[in-house]
């Protein structure tokens, strides 16, 4: 074994002699994925789509590249931007092609392997079958997905792309959604103040501790449990539904058509949440002070779906002071994890 | 006398019947394939020119006609069934090739009834996307889309085309029908199975392979209530059940040919 060993190191060091200008060492393999130890298994079956560096840089490439849209302008990044957690930054409303205006803010792309569904509305339940939907949807980008593959069929660089990933250059609807599942499953977020706080490695301000006492305490964690910080589960946190003037969002409502479903959107995580304004599925709030107001002040609109959680006093909402209302706050922002937002596996 | 011609009569039956039953050598195999003719009663389904009259009086043209079939099955008169699974296919009224579905392999024998599904069953509607190939492939329907996306699952059956009767500003009407019951909600379900007996039995042998000739009439889609006035685009599975109703009974056996190769 050592003689082995010690093989490898003169070998290594004979070819290294070699290269005379080369100096760089060669790049370590990406490390792709990896299950955080505090996290719960994945919902997606890793072993139907394994995560290859070939298959990562594919999917990394089509999530850039603006051939999806019908006129070539939008790509995934459009509206799902790294530094925001991957969220359409600044939009209530995702812009799409031709400036169309969608009804729903774009949800950050972080920690994909965990999710049971897909959308606010959950209508879609593969995160491989995810993608068909922005590239489909006439606000968004406007094409069909026969047409993408044919695109990326005639681009040159693509056919040996596939060949590295997935063993020929036929390029596939399979082998397209895979590609992109594969880039976007990397994109676990599990590193924030928070974590290294759990973990013992950093502390909190008295302001971040009793802000997650209140966080527990007051019921937040009841549908936002760590360490996701979703349940992944459909409910109605008592918008009002007029905010939109000739359009009612019914939810999930859409997809199961369940009266006990209307107004219900899912829960989404809170990871990256300083980053991920505006909030809500429609973007009706801008920071997360607005949206403390709203589960305090009372002001829910009394919707027959309304969460139980909501409904426990006769004020409708969670009682908190301002005091309180800033230390969850204060708490929300140590989600914010820095090496997920600036990752440059993930940049173009 | 009359009784003595019976007993010849029924003599020769029971001897030709014997010879025909014993001339099916389990071991032959052939293919049985289905024709779907469209009509909308006795006329044959003419895209886009020819204009129709429903049950409620309304006009009404059709410029698309698509459904999924799969989860054949030919049953034999001693019940023995004869499954063809994981076979997927979307007949087309624009498209001639797609009308005709070849099942292969098929033992001799006498077939009496045939069944399927129309849409595509739950199963397959949550696969893996490795299993959505073919007919299956959202990249295979260009224009003609058979799939929802922000709904995950197939159009079961798609119909569309125009009526002065409709309240669509371009008089159009769509009917797009959909939903397989659910992936964790249990939602509408509008997938539908048809059984078929054959009056005419399908005859697999070495040298005959049948063909069921189907006779779909797309007027059954407007049967009872439907009128395009009400309601000139039903795409949510909830409403899609009322339209799925109907077009299940749209499905008859026209003949079986036996022709000998």
């Amino acid at each position: 074994m050592k003689l082995k060993l010690g093989i490898v190191v003169v070998v290594s060091i004979l070819l290294w002699g070699c290269s005379k200008e080369e100096t760089s060492e060669p790049d370590a393999p990406l490390l792709l994925f990896e299950k955080p130890s505090t996290f719960p298994n994945t919902s997606y079956k890793m072993e139907s789509n394994p995560i290859t560096e070939d298959g990562f840089l594919l999917g990394k490439k089509i999530f850039f590249d603006g051939k999806l849209s019908r006129d070539g302008t939008i790509s995934c990044a459009e509206c799902h931007n790294q530094p925001y957690a991957f969220t359409h930054h600044g939009h209530a409303q995702s812009h799409g092609i031709d400036g169309q205006v969608g009804p729903r803010n774009a949800p950050a792309l972080q920690n994909l392997a965990w999710g049971k569904t897909f959308f606010w509305d959950g209508g879609v339940f593969d995160l491989d079958l995810f993608s068909l939907a922005p590239i489909e949807n006439p606000v968004e980008m406007d094409e069909r997905i026969g047409n993408v593959l044919q695109k990326l069929r005639k681009d040159a660089s693509y056919p040996p792309m596939f060949k590295k990933a997935f063993g020929t250059e036929e390029v596939t609807t399979e082998r397209f959604l895979k590609s992109l599942s594969q880039f976007m499953l990397t994109l676990v977020s599990a590193n924030a103040k928070y974590d290294q706080y759990k973990a013992g490695k950093a502390s909190f301000s008295t302001d971040e501790k009793a802000g997650l006492t209140l966080f527990n305490e007051k019921g937040c964690a009841s549908c936002h449990p760590e360490p996701l910080f979703t349940d992944e589960s459909f409910r109605s946190n008592g918008l009002p539904t007029d905010f939109f003037r000739n359009f009612v969002d019914t939810g999930r409502y859409r997809i199961t058509e369940l009266k006990e479903d209307k107004y219900k959107f899912k829960v989404p995580s809170l990871r990256n949440i300083e980053y991920t304004f505006p909030y809500m599925h429609d973007g009706r709030f801008i920071s997360l002070e607005d949206v403390l107001d709203h589960y305090a002040d009372g002001n829910m609109a009394n919707l027959e779906t309304l969460d139980p959680i909501f409904k426990k006093h006769t004020k409708r909402g969670i009682a908190l002071t301002s005091k309180e209302k800033s230390q969850i706050i204060a708490f929300l922002k140590t989600l914010t994890d820095e090496s997920f937002l600036k990752d440059k596996r993930f940049a173009p | 006398m009359k009784k003595i011609a019976f007993a010849l009569v029924l003599g020769i039956s029971v001897f030709f019947a014997a010879c025909e039953t014993s001339d099916i050598n389990p071991n032959d195999k052939n293919s049985v394939s289905l024709y779907f003719e469209n009509l909308v009663g006795t006329d044959p389904v003419i895209l886009n020119t020819k204009t129709y009259t429903n049950a409620s009086g309304e006009d009404f043209t059709i410029s698309t006609f698509n459904y999924f079939v799969s989860n054949i099955s030919l049953k034999k008169s001693d019940g023995t069934e004869l499954k063809f699974a994981d076979k997927y296919f979307l007949v087309k009224e624009s498209v001639e090739a797609s009308k005709t579905i070849t099942l292969p392999d098929v033992p001799a024998g006498d077939y009496t009834s045939v069944s399927f599904m129309v849409g595509v069953d739950s199963a397959k509607s949550v696969s893996d996307v490795s299993q959505r190939t073919g007919v299956l492939d959202p990249a295979s329907y260009g224009t003609d889309n058979m799939y929802w996306s922000w709904n995950s699952g197939y159009i079961f059956f798609k119909m569309e085309g125009t009526s002065s009767k409709s309240a669509a500003a371009n008089k159009g009407y769509k009917f797009h029908i959909g939903g397989f019951g659910g992936m964790s909600a249990k939602t509408a379900n509008n997938l539908r199975s048809v059984t078929l007996t054959m009056a005419d039995l399908a005859k697999v042998r070495k040298n005959i392979a049948p063909e069921i000739h189907l006779a779909i009439d797309a007027q059954k889609v407007f049967k009872s209530t439907l009128k395009i006035a009400d309601k000139n685009e039903i795409m949510n599975p909830t409403l899609g059940t009322a339209v799925a109703n109907n077009y299940k009974d749209m499905f008859a056996v026209e003949h079986v040919h036996n022709d000998k190769m």
